[in-house]
Order: C-alpha cells, then sequence, then structure tokens
C-alpha cells in the first residue's frame, strides 16, 4: 500500500473566516486544539466525522478542506 | 568464553534498547511548541507516581525483608500508606485536569492514544511475571517451595509496573506521529 497524507486547508479557512484562532475550530467540533495545530502542519490523520465536523465549521464540502495525496 | 560473548552481544543490545527507548521521548519538531494536553500532563503524573511508588516499595522491601513485609503490620501499613497516597495524588491531578473549562480536555487523538497504550502496559506486565517466575525458580529450585510473602510482592510489583506501562504509553503516544488510525 503506498505511503499517504491527507492534506488540508485549515489554515487558510481560518484566515478566510475572520482570522480565527485555532482553539475556535477545537470547540466547536469538540478537539483540542493541540489535535487543530497537527492537523494543520498535516501530522495527524482526523476520524471521518471529525473531518466532515471541521468542513461544516467553515461551510465546506469535506473534499475542499481535506485532499488525499499519494507520496 | 562463549558467555563473555554473549554477554557483550547482550550490553550491545541493551545499551541501543536503551538509547531507542530515550530517543522515543523526545518532541518530534512539529509537536515542541505545543503546550501538553491535559492527558499528557496525567502521563507524566503517573510516571512519577508509579516510578516513587515502585522505589518506595524496593526500598521498604530491602530494608525490612520480604517476611515482614507480609507478617509485620507496620511494614505492611507503611506500603498501604505509600500506595494511597500515590492513588490519592494521582486521582486529584486527574480531577483537577478533567475540571470542566469549556475546552475539550479529551478527543479522539487523546483515546487513540490511551487506547494503544495498553500494549506498552500488557508488555511491562508480562516482562514483571516473567522476571518473577523465572527468578524465584531458580532461587528456590532447591528448597522446592516459594515463601508465601513473594505472593503480595508478584501482585504488588505487578499492579505498579502495569501502572507504570500504562502512564509510559501514554506519554510516548505524544511523541510519535500520531493518526486514529494507525
Amino acid at each position: 500500500m503506498p505511503k499517504a497524507r491527507i492534506d488540508n486547508q485549515i489554515r487558510r479557512l481560518r484566515f478566510d473566516h475572520g482570522e480565527m484562532t485555532q482553539q475556535e475550530p477545537a470547540d466547536r467540533v469538540g478537539c483540542t486544539r493541540q489535535t487543530i495545530v497537527l492537523l494543520e502542519k498535516s501530522r495527524y490523520v482526523p476520524s471521518l466525522s471529525l473531518a466532515f465536523e471541521i468542513a461544516r465549521v467553515f461551510d465546506q464540502r469535506i473534499d475542499e478542506v481535506f485532499r488525499y495525496v499519494e507520496d | 568464553m562463549v558467555w563473555i560473548w554473549i554477554a557483550g552481544f547482550g550490553s550491545v543490545l541493551f545499551a541501543f534498547g536503551l538509547a531507542r527507548f530515550f530517543r522515543a521521548f523526545r518532541s518530534g519538531p512539529d509537536m515542541r511548541d505545543l503546550p501538553p494536553t491535559p492527558l499528557e500532563r496525567l502521563g507524566w503524573i503517573g510516571l512519577m507516581v508509579t516510578t516513587a511508588l515502585g522505589v518506595g516499595l524496593t526500598i521498604l522491601v530491602g530494608v525490612r525483608g520480604v517476611t515482614d513485609f507480609v507478617e509485620d503490620g507496620a511494614t505492611r501499613g507503611a506500603f498501604y500508606l505509600m500506595l494511597f497516597g500515590a492513588v490519592g495524588v494521582w486521582f486529584s491531578a486527574w480531577r483537577r485536569l478533567s475540571r470542566p473549562t469549556g475546552t475539550t480536555v479529551i478527543d479522539e487523538r487523546d483515546r487513540a492514544i490511551q487506547a494503544r497504550s495498553f500494549t506498552v502496559e500488557s508488555v511491562l506486565v508480562i516482562l514483571s511475571l516473567v522476571t518473577w517466575t523465572v527468578s524465584l525458580t531458580e532461587v528456590f529450585w532447591q528448597q522446592g517451595a516459594v515463601p508465601l510473602g513473594y505472593l503480595q510482592l508478584i501482585f504488588w510489583s505487578t499492579f505498579i509496573a502495569g501502572a507504570f506501562g500504562r502512564a509510559l504509553g501514554i506519554v510516548l503516544g505524544y511523541r510519535r506521529e500520531p493518526s486514529v488510525d494507525a
């Protein structure tokens, strides 16, 4: 199986949404700020439900926020 | 000559394992600026508490002996005092860290790390039991029986090893690349 990572647009979307802090989406989806930090650095692969929740915070479709990248 | 080779090879293997073990404690560059999550703090507290308890039990048994550990009420009382103290410290830390603050305390990443820490716990528990079984068999082979005091010691040391392993698994879990599907 090829090694892959999940890229995302969370950092850009945060700034597009009035320079949201990392704590704000964390509180809205029910995760810790540390998880948002790791997500932004593509160091953490979220569960499908968390990915959907995050997309909903920014009023985006899940594929507009997360992208599967093959290394 | 063979034993020297085996001992040499074993020492190199041990040193290598120890170096890898301590390397695992270093945070990755992306995680260095992150404040620890409540569960990670709890993991560190658990490591300190179980280490203190393990050292305390070793000193107590070393000074008073295994027989006293079972027969002498004061020795047993001292151990139970240490045990309840340790459990008390851990529970008060847990209560303080899990107090509702308006932000999420434990999320899916923490839960995944917590679940994986069971692997470290079971390895240490098995290691403790194997160590006891092999060493007691070797020491008491001639007598054909093991003094009753060792039963207590086996139980408590394995209990401490398990709690230490769980805390260690949590701390190490935050140091490797985390993912819910890893």
